[in-house]
Parts: C-alpha cells; sequence; structure tokens
C-alpha cells in the first residue's frame, strides 16, 4: 500500500524515499555530520529514514517527500509531528545547493496544498535556528510563513549550550484550501 | 530527593488516595479550568482517573504533579505541575490549576518559587515554559511579575468547543537574571 503520493509542481515532483535515495540522502545531510561518524553509519541512518519514513505516513506522524527535478533527488520536505486531530504539522525543508530558492517556493508552496486538501491540514510550522537557517528561512516567508514566537534556549546544543529556536506558521483556512483547489482544476 | 515540598504557608504534595474529593472539586470549577481551556469534570470517577494518570505520568517520567494545601486550613487551594518533561533539552512546562479567590500574586509566587526550585536543582531543568491563554490577566500579570519573558505565540494549538486556542509562551530559564535574583531573595518579587 503506497502511503506517499506523487505530487507534481512547477519545475518538478515530490515522490516518496526509495532506497535508491540512500546517496542523495548522504548528501543532504552531510552538513550535520557529526565528528567521528563513520561513512557506514551515515548510509545506515539514511537507510533507516527510508524505512521510518514509510512508517511514519502509515500512522499519519509524519511523511518525508523527495523534491525531485529532471530525475535527481536535491532536496527533501518533510513533516514531524504530524497532529491528525489538531490539523496542524512542523515541516523541514532540506536542500542541495543546487535546487533554486524559486523551485524550492514552488515545491513548499505546492506540498502545503496538496496537505490541506487531502488531509484538511490548516496550521503548519517551521522551527529555524536563529544562525544557519537563513536561506530556509527566506523560503517560508516567501510562501506565507510568518515569525510567531522565538523560543529561548529552546533546543540542546551541547551539555552547557542552548540554542533559541524561531517559531514560523502559516494557517491554511478551510475556504482558501478550496479556493486553491478551485484554481488547479 | 523529597519530591513533597513545604513553604511557609502550604504543604506542596504529592496526591494520595484521599484528596479524590478535592481534585474533584478543584477540576470541576469552570473558573478554574475554562483558561487551560478545557470542560469542567462532571462526576467524581474523572477525579480518580485523574489521580492514576498523574501516578502514571510521574512513573513514565513525563510529568510531576502537586497538590498546594493550605496549612491552616488543610485545603487544597490549587494543583500546580512539571509536564512534558523534555530531558534532552532540559525544559518542562508549568501548569496551575488554582481557585480563583487564591490567585493572587503572593500565593502565586510561593508556590511557583518552590516547584520552580526543585526544577533547577533537583532535576537540572534549564527551561521553564509558561503557556497561557491572552485571557488569563492574573496569570499573565503574574508571569511578567515574576520575571518570565515573553516568547512569543503559539497559534491555533488546538481546537476547543469549535474554537481555535492561541497560547502564549512565556518562558523562565535557570541563567535568568530574574531567577538568580529570585534566589538571592529567596523568592519572586512580588511587584514589578
Amino acid at each position: 500500500m503506497k502511503f506517499v503520493a506523487n505530487v507534481d509542481f512547477n519545475g518538478g515532483q515530490l515522490r516518496p524515499l526509495d532506497e535508491s535515495d540512500v546517496d542523495a540522502i548522504v548528501k543532504i545531510y552531510q552538513k550535520q555530520t557529526l565528528a567521528g561518524q563513520s561513512e557506514d553509519a551515515i548510509k545506515e541512518h539514511a537507510e533507516r529514514m527510508i524505512t521510518l519514513s514509510v512508517q511514519m505516513a502509515a500512522t499519519q506522524r509524519g511523511l518525508m517527500w523527495a523534491i525531485d527535478v529532471d530525475g535527481q533527488m536535491l532536496g527533501m520536505l518533510s513533516l514531524y509531528d504530524w497532529q491528525p486531530t489538531s490539523l496542524k504539522t512542523v515541516m523541514r525543508l532540506d536542500t542541495l545547493p543546487e535546487l533554486s530558492q524559486a523551485l524550492q517556493v514552488d515545491a513548499l508552496r505546492t506540498g502545503i496544498e496538496y496537505l490541506s486538501k487531502k488531509y484538511h491540514l490548516r496550521n503548519f510550522s517551521f522551527q529555524c535556528l536563529p544562525q544557519g537557517d537563513e536561506s530556509v528561512i527566506a523560503v517560508i516567508q516567501t510562501v506565507g510563513f510568518e515569525q510567531q514566537a522565538r523560543l529561548r534556549d529552546f533546543r540542546r546544543i551541547s551539555q552547557t549550550e542552548y540554542s533559541d529556536i524561531l517559531v514560523f506558521n502559516k494557517i491554511v483556512e478551510p475556504a482558501e484550501a478550496v479556493s486553491l483547489e478551485g484554481e488547479q482544476a | 530527593m523529597n519530591w513533597n515540598l513545604n513553604t511557609e504557608n502550604y504543604y506542596i504534595r504529592f496526591a494520595n488516595e484521599h484528596d479524590i474529593p478535592s481534585i474533584y472539586e478543584l477540576l470541576g470549577s469552570n473558573n478554574v479550568v475554562k483558561n487551560h481551556p478545557k470542560n469542567p469534570m462532571a462526576v467524581e470517577a474523572q477525579a480518580m482517573d485523574e489521580a492514576r494518570r498523574m501516578v502514571m505520568q510521574f512513573e513514565a517520567k513525563e510529568a510531576a504533579f502537586w497538590l498546594v494545601e493550605e496549612k491552616t486550613t488543610g485545603k487544597v487551594i490549587a494543583r500546580i505541575s512539571l509536564q512534558k518533561f523534555n530531558w534532552i533539552n532540559a525544559s518542562g512546562q508549568l501548569k496551575i490549576e488554582i481557585f480563583s479567590e487564591f490567585k493572587t500574586p503572593s500565593i502565586l509566587a510561593e508556590m511557583i518559587y518552590a516547584v520552580a526550585t526543585l526544577a533547577y536543582e533537583d532535576l537540572s531543568l534549564h527551561r521553564l515554559e509558561w503557556m497561557l491563554m491572552a485571557e488569563d490577566a492574573e496569570f499573565i500579570d503574574a508571569a511578567k511579575t515574576f520575571g518570565f519573558n515573553h516568547d512569543g505565540q503559539l497559534l491555533s494549538y488546538f481546537e476547543f468547543e469549535g474554537a481555535w486556542i492561541d497560547y502564549q509562551v512565556f518562558s523562565l530559564l535557570k541563567t535568568d537574571s530574574s531567577w538568580q535574583q529570585a534566589i538571592k531573595n529567596h523568592g519572586f518579587s512580588e511587584s514589578i
């Protein structure tokens, strides 16, 4: 049974992860590799992520899409902490430098439209770091996300250090979702 | 580690089987629960269930709940809890359910200081957050008075009776000057 749909956007496609994506996932997450982590371990994590992506989608706890452009995986658009009862989810956008900002915007916009129509999700949020996430912040603001909170020392980054987290939200009202559906028909 | 706290005017203690009527009286009051928001309890069996859940969440290291008993009268005036412990990020959420006549800065200062001391000193937490509805003026005033920072808001956090609920997020860090000052003074200042 397929739990993650293929969704076309202008210039590419959102599609489920599959086993052939291991190398691309490693590349996307390379920048976050922990010191001392072996290449084998990183590959193993990528394989685990692919398995997890199916389990998450099957139980509606999350979802992971590969962002595909011309047959190449250039990023991932993911949902975490998906709460179907509260119609909300936290999102994450991880991309390679080759994926232009315009394509990221289209991919994100299309993903949100799909999720609001298919699952009636209305509350989308991103949690970003104040330093290092500037490019993601530029993309999500273009799509209409607004910063609502700066949670002080919300994430621990070492035994003694913490980082603030910026919370961005976009609320899609049902009427908006319906009109988006009308536009596409 | 002693989880039962003893302040000047209150026993801030874990619940026992004799507390069911008190829990029911407290959480059956609409004034107590309306800004959380939730519906008041309608039958005592709900209090029994709540007491069980308090124990289960504590045993799972997810939360800790205390009843606040007035020393002079023996009346349970409030429940204070630390919920959603995040042991990786060293944080927890403060929640207070209190009869409106006791919702005063001096009483809140006494109970929050006791629980925050345990959170920072014994549990080694770094961040306490207090999520409040904008309508809850007394708690918001207290949060500001005690030096909690307004971090912003979490929109449409959940739905209650057909309305989407926004939460205002307040935080107090172990390293905040307001907390350091409270330690020096052995309590929060009750005015800004």
